[in-house]
């Protein structure tokens, strides 16, 4: 994809994410948009380009929610270097495996950022936050990332952006 | 020498890439976080906030017009026998807020003052297992600085991190950087109440210290920030170990945080 639209997609993803998700908000969990969107892109374009849009979508996911800047940005790159390492396989946008390929990212994400926590700032409760905000999320994002994958395919719109994109190896 | 494959230079381009991540933030662990990059990355996302909810608060707002339209006449009738009992209460009110000042003066007690605040809208929330923010639709314009105090009517919701011309960013008090100097209500127990994502712990707590789940905590206005006694949360657990000197309170905020529409900022 071509640098203006990944700039366009990072601007609108905060408030998109922090504003108009809102409504979608079941007991305060929400689908976290940037993660499907990332998944969708190293799908696409492939490892290099899914690595690199992961690091820049952290790092200002980072910024814009006053966290440590970089984690998100390591656990972002690294979900976009798997979904293009992944995106080679996958003959299928529509299948519902991608859906729990997305739901595992973000569950693997979000321990991976509660170990940290608990590592570095004390005593985050772990099992809690797994229980009730980590899993649920990872479940809500899988679904969110399938109603795309769905959307986008129906509309041949992946077809379109994939003979545009050429998937990028490391 | 040697030139290297495209394929290795790419995979040297990442590995370095993440390394200077790692680095990022084991300096940050060290010394705190970094928040330079955070006014202007706020400054573009609070402008297209703006422009992208617009029209959907504008559909929503429009809608519950039309809903409250079809019971007004009803409900008009209502308050305006309503507000004929209250002008009668107001009326005996300020007679004993008259006679309250006549004995306050007499009694040479400071008057209390209560604190300058601004009403603000939540127009955002950010939530993750790093950290707990709110975004607000006031602020540098409207006179609200880093660091003032944000409460609702149920009680203390966070204080203000960073402030743009427009907007302001809340940290809540769940939020794992928040801290708070607290009172048990019962007993005066001093404590310092950091926030660990769901919920809040009581540092520094004595073991001998008498703490029971129902306590309620109000803010002691040691840190110069919060006024005193607001309420801050509720005691839900109490942890005592031997080899340890002190206990571990676990307590629930008093505000709601994830319907939370409306904060007050105190500027003062």
């Amino acid at each position: 994809m071509r640098p203006r639209v990944y700039f366009i997609v990072l601007l609108l993803l905060i408030p998109l994410q922090a504003s108009l998700f809102n409504p979608l908000s079941l007991a305060g969990i929400k689908p976290d948009l940037g993660l499907a969107l990332l998944f969708i892109i190293g799908l696409i374009a492939g490892p290099a380009e899914g690595a690199l849009a992961g690091i820049a979508m952290g790092l200002l996911q980072d910024i814009g929610s006053a966290s440590v800047i970089g984690l998100t940005g390591i656990t972002r790159g690294l979900v976009g270097l798997s979904a293009g390492l992944l995106g080679r396989r996958v003959l299928d946008f529509r299948s519902p495996s991608n859906s729990i390929f997305l739901a595992v990212f973000s569950l693997l994400e979000g321990v991976f950022i509660a170990v940290f926590m608990q590592v570095f700032y004390g005593s985050v409760p772990f099992f809690g936050l797994l229980a009730g905000r980590i899993l649920p999320q990872a479940f809500y994002t899988g679904l969110l990332g399938f109603a795309i994958l769905q959307l986008m395919s129906r509309r041949n719109f992946i077809a379109a952006l994939q003979r545009r994109t050429p998937h990028k190896e490391l | 020498m040697t030139r290297l494959p495209a394929q290795r230079k790419k995979l040297f381009f990442f590995l370095s890439l993440f390394v200077l991540l790692f680095w990022l933030v084991t300096v940050q662990v060290r010394h705190g976080r970094f928040t330079f990059m955070e006014k202007p990355v706020l400054a573009v996302a609070g402008l297209f906030e703006r422009v992208i909810t617009w029209p959907f608060k504008t559909t929503v707002s429009v809608g519950k017009q039309y809903v409250f339209f079809v019971g007004a006449q009803r409900e008009n009738r209502q308050l305006r026998d309503e507000n004929d009992r209250l002008l009668l209460e107001n009326a005996v009110m300020n007679e004993i807020l008259l006679e309250n000042e006549r004995l306050r003066d007499a009694l040479e007690f400071k008057r209390l003052h209560p604190p300058a605040s601004i009403m603000t809208q939540v127009i955002g929330k950010e939530s993750s297992p790093a950290s707990s923010t709110i975004t607000i639709n006031k602020g540098s314009r409207d006179g609200i600085s880093a660091g003032m105090a944000v409460i609702s009517a149920e009680g203390v919701v966070g204080r203000i991190q960073t402030v743009l011309p427009g907007t302001a960013k809340i940290m809540l008090l769940i939020d794992p950087g928040s801290t708070l100097a607290v009172r048990v209500q019962r007993n005066r127990e001093d404590g310092l109440l950091e926030g660990k994502l769901r919920h809040c712990a009581l540092k520094y707590v004595s073991y001998y210290a008498d703490i029971q789940e129902g306590d309620l905590l109000v803010t002691s206005g040691l840190d110069g920030v919060f006024p005193k006694g607001l309420a801050v949360g509720t005691v839900v657990k109490v942890t005592k170990h031997e080899a340890n000197a002190f206990q571990t309170v676990v307590a629930k905020p008093a505000v709601t945080l994830s319907r939370l529409e409306e904060a007050l900022v105190l500027t003062q």
